[in-house]
Order: C-alpha cells, then sequence, then structure tokens
C-alpha cells in the first residue's frame, strides 16, 4: 500500500506490506529527486559554497553554512578563528534550530493530531527568530554571513539589546503557549508527571498521546548519535543509556539506494537516531530521560525532546551573548589565501533533525569533491527487511497507517535537504 | 467588491523551498491569509493536496511557481512541465516566485537538462511557455522578500496596472539597485577601499565582491525580516536576484588591471573613474576611522 | 566652440608653456608672461590669479590634450598591439611638434610637486590622461592580450619608459629619431604587458 508524505519539506513515498496479522512489516521509503548540489559545486572557488550551501535548503540552510564554513576551515588544519565569531555561529544556529522546531509543531505535527493548522502560533516566534538571525547575518532565510576566519559582521551593544529582547519575546512565548508554568522551574523538571499537570499546547498533545495509550508508540532502536559538539551540545553516542564519548566521523558510511534518491547512513555499519531526542539523551536531560525510561525512544519522548530542546536553547543563547566581547574581533584574516590551501576537512553541526556533515576536498582553493550528510538520512535510511533503518523500524508493527504516518514526521522530515 | 478571496496555488518545482520558507516571515500574514486562500501550499493547511493537484482539475486565479523546471523532473510521478502547463493556463496571473523560478538559478547547474526559469533560461527568453508571457510577473531574489511577493498578490488583486522591466520584474520593487539605502554608502561615494570582514565599516564593492551597485532590488528599501540587509551586516551582495545568479568567485571583485569589471548600473567607465580619480586624491579622515 | 575668453586662456598657456620650456619655471614670472603676449600685467590677472593656478591649469590642459588623443585610439576597433604602437606613436609625435608639453609634464610637473599640493591631490590634474590609459590597460586584459596584474605596475613600465626616452632625446644622448624607436619599444612594452 503506498502513501504520499506531503506538507513536509518536500515530499515522499512510503510503501506499506502487512503481514497476515494486518500490521506493517515493512516500510519502503522513497524520496523523489534529487538536486545535485555536491556536483555543483564541484570546480568552484571554495568560498562560494558558502553561498550556494545554504540554499540546499529553505528551512535549515543556516546550519548547511555553518557545516560548510567549518569545512573549510578544518582544511587549513591550524587556523585562527576568533571566539566571538564561534559564539555567533552557535547562537545563529540555535535560533534556526528554534524557528524550526516551532514550524515542525504546529505545521506538521500538530495538523495529524486532529487539530486545526494554527500557521500563525509557528510563524509568531519562527519571525521573531529569523528576526535574531538577520540582526547578525543580515537576512533569514539564505545568509552567507559566517565564512572562513569568522563572520562578516560586528555587532554592538544594541544589537546585543534588540537579540536579549528577541529571546526573551520567545521565552515568553513558549511559556504562554507550549508550557503554561507560573513555576520558572519548568527547566529543571526530572518527572514527566510534574509537567503533564500543566497547561499549554505541547501538554495537550502530550496528554493526547496518553489518552490513546500512543506513548509507547514508534519505538526504534534506542540508538542515539551526536557528533556536533559545541559549547551546549555534548557529541557520542548512546545505547539505551550506554553512553561512549569516542567517535570517529571515519566510521560513517554511505551507502547508495536502490529505490531512492536519498543515500542511506550507518556508524560502523548500525542505523543511529539522530536528532533533539539524541541530544537530549547525550545531555542527560533529566526529564526527557525519564520519558526514555518510561516510553523509550517513542513519538511520545521525540515530541517532548523537540520542544523541550526551546527553552534550554533560549537559556543557554543568553549566555552565549554575555560571553560576547566587544573589545575583540569578529573576523581574523587567514595568513594563507584559501587559493592556496590544498587539503580535505569535516565540518559538523547538530542541525534541528539532528547531526549534518560536510566533506570537502580543496585542490588550490577549489572544490574537488564536496559531500553532505543530513540528519534525515539518518533517521530515515532506507534498510531492507533483515536491517531496517531507524524510522522504519518505528513504524513496524502499526496497523494503522496514519498512525505511520505521524510516526515517519516525528523525525521532522526533510526531504528537501536530504535529496540535496 | 472583492466578496470572494482569489485561489492560489503555489507550486514547487526544483527548488529548496527557501521562498516558501521567506514568505512565511511575512509580517502581515495573518491578514493575507483573511485575504487570499491558498488552495494548494507546500507547508500551509490547503484544501487540496499535491494529489490532487495531479489528479483533478482545479479551478485557480493566481498560480504561484517556486523553483526551476525542467522536462525531465517530476512531482510524485507527475512531470512538473504538465502540471505548470494545466494550472498556468487556468490561473489569470502566474508570479514566478523567485531566482530559480524566473531564471533557472542555483538549480539550471543541476543534472536535469534543459533547466530553467519559466519564460527565461539565464538572461535568454525561453519558449515552450511563451504564451503565457503576458500573464506572468516574475520576482526574482533568493530567496524573494516577503512583502514584495505579497503587495505583488495585492496589486493582482487590486487589478493595478505595475509596469514590469525586461524580465516582468515589477519597477517598484526592481528599479532600484541592492546599493540604495546601504548603510555603507558613504565609503562607496569616497571611495575608501580599505574594506575588512568583521567591521562595520567599509564598502565591499572594490575588494570582495559586492554586486550591489549593479543589481536589481530592494533589500536596502525594504529591510530584510525588518531589521537588516546583508550589505548593512558586512555581507558582500551576491547578485542573487540577477539572470546569471550565481555566478563565480562570489568574495572577489572581478579587476582588469585595476578598474572593476561590472560597474554601477548605468554608469559609463569614463564617469566611474573619473569620479573615482577625484574622491581618492583626497583621505577623509572621518571614513579613515572606525566609527566608534 | 570656445568662447572669447576661452580662447585667450589658451592662447596664454600656450604662451607660458614656451617661456617655461626656454627660461625655466621659477626664472618665468607673470609679466614675462604678459609682455610676449602684449597684455597688461593687470588683464593677466582677470585670466589666472596667480602663477601656481596657471601651472595647475597648464597641466590640466596637456593631461586633456593627451587624453583625448588616446581616447580616439582607445575608441578604434583595432588589436591591444596596434594600440599600444599608436599610443606610442602619439606620445612620441607630441614629444618632437610641441616638446614643451612633454617638458613641462617631465620637469615641472613631476619635478616640483610642491606647486601642485592644493588643488592637484592624487592624480586630478591629470585625471583624462591617466584615465585614458586605465582603459587601454582595462580593455587589453578584457580581450585576453594583456596580464591582469596592478595598474601601477604597468603604468610606471608604460610612463617611465616613454618618458625617459624623450628625455634622453631631450639631453641630446639618443643617436636616433624617437620615431627610429617605436617598433622596438612596441615590441618590449607589448611583450612585457601581454599574457
Amino acid at each position: 500500500m503506498i502513501k504520499f508524505i506531503e506538507k513536509i519539506e518536500g515530499e515522499a513515498k512510503l510503501n506499506f506490506s502487512f503481514d497476515e496479522h494486518k500490521k506493517i512489516d515493512f516500510v519502503d521509503i522513497e524520496f523523489f529527486s534529487t538536486r545535485n548540489i555536491e556536483k555543483i559545486l564541484e570546480n568552484k572557488p571554495a568560498l562560494d559554497a558558502l553561498v550556494i550551501n545554504p540554499r540546499v535548503c529553505g528551512i535549515c540552510g543556516h546550519a548547511h553554512l555553518i557545516a560548510t564554513t567549518k569545512a573549510l576551515e578544518d582544511c587549513y588544519k591550524n587556523i585562527e578563528v576568533p571566539n566571538n565569531a564561534k559564539i555567533l555561529r552557535e547562537l545563529t544556529l540555535n535560533f534556526e534550530i528554534m524557528q524550526n522546531h516551532f514550524k515542525w509543531f504546529y505545521l506538521s505535527i500538530l495538523p495529524l493530531l486532529g487539530e486545526r493548522q494554527h500557521l500563525l502560533k509557528a510563524t509568531f516566534p519562527s519571525q521573531i527568530l529569523a528576526k535574531a538571525i538577520a540582526v547578525v547575518g543580515g537576512q533569514y532565510p539564505h545568509t552567507s554571513y559566517s565564512l572562513v576566519g569568522g563572520v562578516v559582521c560586528d555587532i554592538t551593544v544594541m544589537d546585543i539589546l534588540k537579540i536579549t529582547h528577541l529571546i526573551d519575546e520567545v521565552m515568553k512565548y513558549f511559556e504562554k503557549n507550549l508550557l503554561v508554568d507560573e513555576s520558572e522551574e519548568f527547566l529543571n523538571y526530572k518527572n514527566i508527571e510534574n509537567i503533564l499537570n500543566k497547561d499549554g499546547d505541547l501538554i495537550k498533545t502530550l496528554l493526547k498521546f496518553k489518552q490513546n495509550s500512543w506513548q509507547h508508540l514508534g519505538r526504534s532502536y534506542g540508538r542515539f548519535v551526536v557528533f556536533g559538539q559545541n559549547s551546549y551540545f555534548n557529541s557520542g553516542k548512546s545505547i539505551k543509556t550506554t553512553v561512549s564519548k569516542n567517535l570517529n566521523f571515519a566510521n560513517i558510511k554511505e551507502q547508495t539506494n536502490q529505490n531512492s534518491y536519498a543515500k542511506n547512513v550507518t556508524y560502523k555499519n548500525k542505523y543511529y537516531e539522530v536528532g533533539p531526542l539524541s541530544r537530549a539523551m547525550l545531555n542527560k536531560i533529566p526529564l526527557i530521560k525519564d520519558s526514555h525510561r518510561k516510553y523509550g525512544d517513542s513519538i511520545f519522548s521525540r515530541i517532548l525532546a523537540r520542544m523541550y530542546e526551546i527553552p534550554q536553547l533560549l537559556n543557554h543563547s543568553k549566555k552565549l551573548l554575555d560571553e560576547l566581547d566587544l573589545d575583540k574581533p569578529f573576523y581574523i584574516e587567514p595568513k594563507i589565501d584559501i587559493s592556496k590551501i590544498s587539503g580535505s576537512g569535516y565540518g559538523c553541526v547538530e542541525a534541528a533533525r539532528g547531526t549534518l556533515l560536510h566533506k570537502v576536498k580543496l585542490h588550490n582553493g577549489i572544490i574537488e569533491k564536496y559531500d553532505i550528510i543530513t540528519p534525515t538520512q539518518w533517521n530515515l535510511s532506507n534498510g531492507t527487511k533483515e536491517k531496517l533503518g531507524v524510522s522504519q523500524k518505528a513504524m513496524i508493527g502499526l496497523s494503522d497507517i496514519n498512525l505511520a504516518e505521524i510516526v515517519f514526521k516525528s523525525f521532522d522530515v526533510c526531504s528537501v535537504c536530504t535529496t540535496h | 467588491m472583492y466578496d470572494k478571496k482569489l485561489k492560489i496555488i503555489w507550486l514547487t518545482a526544483i527548488s529548496c523551498n527557501g521562498n516558501s520558507h521567506s514568505f512565511l516571515n511575512y509580517p502581515h500574514l495573518e491578514q493575507f491569509i483573511d485575504d487570499f486562500e491558498f488552495i494548494y501550499h507546500p507547508l500551509i493547511y490547503s484544501k487540496y493536496s499535491l494529489q490532487d493537484l495531479i489528479n483533478k482539475d482545479i479551478e485557480c486565479d493566481i498560480l504561484l511557481l517556486e523553483g526551476a523546471i525542467s522536462p525531465e523532473f517530476k512531482k510524485m510521478d507527475e512531470p512538473i512541465i504538465n502540471l505548470v502547463d494545466k494550472y498556468a493556463h487556468k490561473a489569470k496571473k502566474i508570479i514566478t516566485v523567485g531566482t530559480c523560478a524566473t531564471f533557472g538559478g542555483i538549480f539550471s547547474q543541476s543534472d536535469y537538462a534543459y533547466t530553467t526559469g519559466l519564460h527565461f533560461d539565464k538572461e535568454n527568453p525561453t519558449f515552450l511557455f511563451k504564451s503565457l508571457k503576458h500573464k506572468t510577473i516574475s520576482i526574482s531574489g533568493c530567496p524573494i522578500q516577503p512583502e514584495v511577493l505579497a503587495n505583488t498578490i495585492y496589486a493582482i488583486q487590486k487589478n493595478m496596472d505595475l509596469k514590469l522591466d525586461n524580465y516582468l520584474r515589477p519597477k517598484e520593487f526592481f528599479a532600484y539597485t541592492i546599493h540604495n539605502g546601504c548603510t555603507r554608502n558613504e565609503y562607496f561615494e569616497y571611495k575608501v577601499d580599505n574594506h575588512t570582514f568583521g567591521k562595520k565599516e567599509g564598502c565591499m564593492f572594490y575588494e570582495h565582491g559586492c554586486q550591489a551597485p549593479y543589481t536589481n532590488g530592494s533589500c536596502n528599501k525594504i529591510l530584510w525580516n525588518g531589521v537588516n540587509s546583508k550589505t548593512r551586516a558586512g555581507l558582500p551582495c551576491m547578485g542573487c536576484t540577477s539572470p546569471d545568479f550565481p555566478k563565480q568567485n562570489l568574495f572577489k571583485t572581478k579587476k582588469n588591471m585595476g578598474i572593476p569589471q561590472n560597474l554601477p548600473l548605468g554608469v559609463g567607465k569614463r564617469t566611474y573613474l573619473t569620479l573615482a580619480g577625484i574622491t581618492k586624491a583626497f583621505s577623509i579622515k572621518r571614513l579613515e576611522e572606525d566609527l566608534f | 566652440m570656445l568662447t572669447k575668453k576661452e580662447q585667450k586662456k589658451e592662447k596664454i598657456i600656450r604662451n607660458a608653456l614656451l617661456l617655461f620650456a626656454k627660461n625655466g619655471f621659477y626664472a618665468t614670472t607673470i609679466p614675462d608672461i604678459a609682455s610676449t603676449l602684449k597684455m597688461s600685467v593687470g588683464n593677466m590677472y582677470n585670466y589666472f590669479k596667480s602663477k601656481d593656478i596657471l601651472a595647475k591649469e597648464i597641466i590640466k590642459y596637456i593631461s586633456a590634450y593627451l587624453g583625448s588623443k588616446i581616447k580616439k585610439i582607445n575608441e578604434e576597433d583595432i588589436s591591444t598591439k596596434e594600440k599600444t604602437k599608436k599610443i606610442i606613436e602619439m606620445y612620441f609625435k607630441t614629444a618632437m611638434s610641441k616638446p614643451e608639453m612633454i617638458d613641462y609634464f617631465l620637469r615641472i610637473y613631476l619635478s616640483n610637486r610642491e606647486v601642485f599640493l592644493d588643488g592637484c591631490e592624487g592624480m586630478i590634474c591629470v585625471n583624462e590622461f591617466v584615465i585614458e590609459v586605465m582603459i587601454y590597460f582595462e580593455e587589453g586584459v578584457k580581450s585576453g592580450d594583456l596580464r591582469d596584474q596592478d595598474f601601477f605596475s604597468a603604468f610606471g613600465l608604460f610612463m617611465g619608459y616613454l618618458g625617459g626616452m624623450v628625455f634622453l632625446k631631450g639631453e641630446n644622448i639618443l643617436p636616433k629619431e624617437l620615431n627610429d624607436y617605436i617598433d622596438d619599444i612596441t615590441y618590449n612594452i607589448y611583450k612585457a604587458l601581454s599574457v
């Protein structure tokens, strides 16, 4: 049975097969097209990738920009990047992650649960967050303000004030609409029951899952990985609750896929989940760990992890703002011009949907080879019956394909990115 | 007079969805969705699905096309060309949303054969949909500015007579250059050419490839996200509204023996060099120093 | 058409140029110039308020003269190599027929910068000439004939060479006429500047 999935970033085709009990026993995931960004990049001057790569994706292009910058800087091996630039890159990427989460929740998930789509509830906070990126980077989407050696801007105390107000506004919005809680303690909760008696769209959604006894729905391997280490996210992998810090990019393998334009991705030959739930597991966020303990890597945990990331990132973003030193530079011109650089580099960040990896090979500043592995490739790898991908495994055993669609979308699918 | 809302189909072809997301940043979205109905949209709730669009015959007033087209590209196994053909003929007006839909843009370099905009392959006219040219408005930009799209749609609703340029773009928005309104204008006027990144001072035209003086658009007139622009922030204009976007070597000004290859729109070489020669002879202390 | 006043100004400039070349810049006074034109000194000041102002007007006059000649060559539909030769021919022809002009440029303008500090900053007073040389270079690079390089490294090579030859001629050191060197100089300059 075939189901077309729409209103994700792009479209996908799910081909379900059922066993004798009318339960899903396999799902073939197909993405329709590819735009060959990697080939477009070949033979172009290195810095042009900073302009082309944000155009991989309209909703998470900024993650592609930061990954590109890091991959190019990695080709230098020892390049000096000012601390202010590192802070701003993290900050604007945080903003992008959050605008994405709001859109996912209100545009993709709620309508699946029988709610009308609340367009403005998504756009109100996402517009504020886009504005905060624009204060630093000039515009959103599709700025290229981060470049080899730093960032192009030179922000002032007034800009910091503006951004602070925007962050406060989003926090207020979150507390008013998603999780209504007077106690201001909600970031320290350790127990799911602490929040389920509150109000707000997030809580109502979680309760709906409980009422339908869906809170265990959509479980997969319970294998999580995070590569994009930064001042907030911890990299590492976690299997059930065993955490290991040692990761090696060389163990990531990409395989082409017979039925789909998207390539499959494994770490040491195993499929892993990436994204907010993985990040919360690696960051040992008590509330999410509790959800995982009770309901596993279910849709319930995924939704909670994704939306609960917003107040964490808002708080952390304010700390980042405090660490800026306006007397210090935002950009340090690299000692060697990029046109003289030959070598290869990795750039890895946490995007909204999880780990995003860029690999580049330069010869005299010209791109010889470019490779992008997106989060959706991890989560939506199209495996075989014997070796199912993460989202495939999560859909097995369901009998209702509408529920399967919710499971599928709980990974926040970006077909656009995946078919770069 | 407008007792019924105009029905809009937003169709995406070979694209990154950047225009869809940029449009979600339109500040008066609430009013907009009161005034118009998206009967199909890739993200926003709509009466019809993409499958309906393919299988049914739906009436629409305005067709918005995002992304480049190619005879090889399909949406759910349906050639995009067929979809465009079907709804473009029904629609009273067509808007090509973004540089890809208008000129082919970045994805004209993808592997699909004959990837172009609806009416242009870079600056050259194409012929497949020539008969629709009279009812098309182009809005280039990678991505589009939300207000530019919204107010063009309102202009259609109100039957306004929009003057268009040679690429069918509304002159209201595209008669200006990106340079108009840039906060770094003084550095350009007085040819202070010592720009480095990470500074609020300096002009990117001389060294860092800024295309603002010869690119059409309203980026510094209608600010992005209501607050800023690339050039104000310190990022060169990449010429994303132009037929040949993206050019190559975007962070470097192409010069021939020190003279920029591309000069400000409509400014002759001798005019430019005379002015540059005069201003460069003087040094203006205020502009050589940091603002504060 | 030039106005009467402009015609008179030009006449003063041409006479002044001759006197400067003959007697030297410092030794020549405004009354000297007035007397060769049979003008009163007072009337002379109606045209030029001081010798310094006159000096600046003269260099602008020369720059405009040379600039207009090169502009004509730039606008011809010929190869960069032919343009190179024509510019050299034109420069030497001017040096032979109006030696006082090139002389003024080399010996007075370039050697007495203090006179030109105020009002002739940078290359303002020689703008018309420099711009045409720039355009000659730029079009040469664009057409793929000349190598892209810093403007001044090319300008110095070109003008330094020609100026040097005219200087040697003026010192009576050159054994042959300037015209006899045109082919070799064209070859040398073009070879040095081409891709």
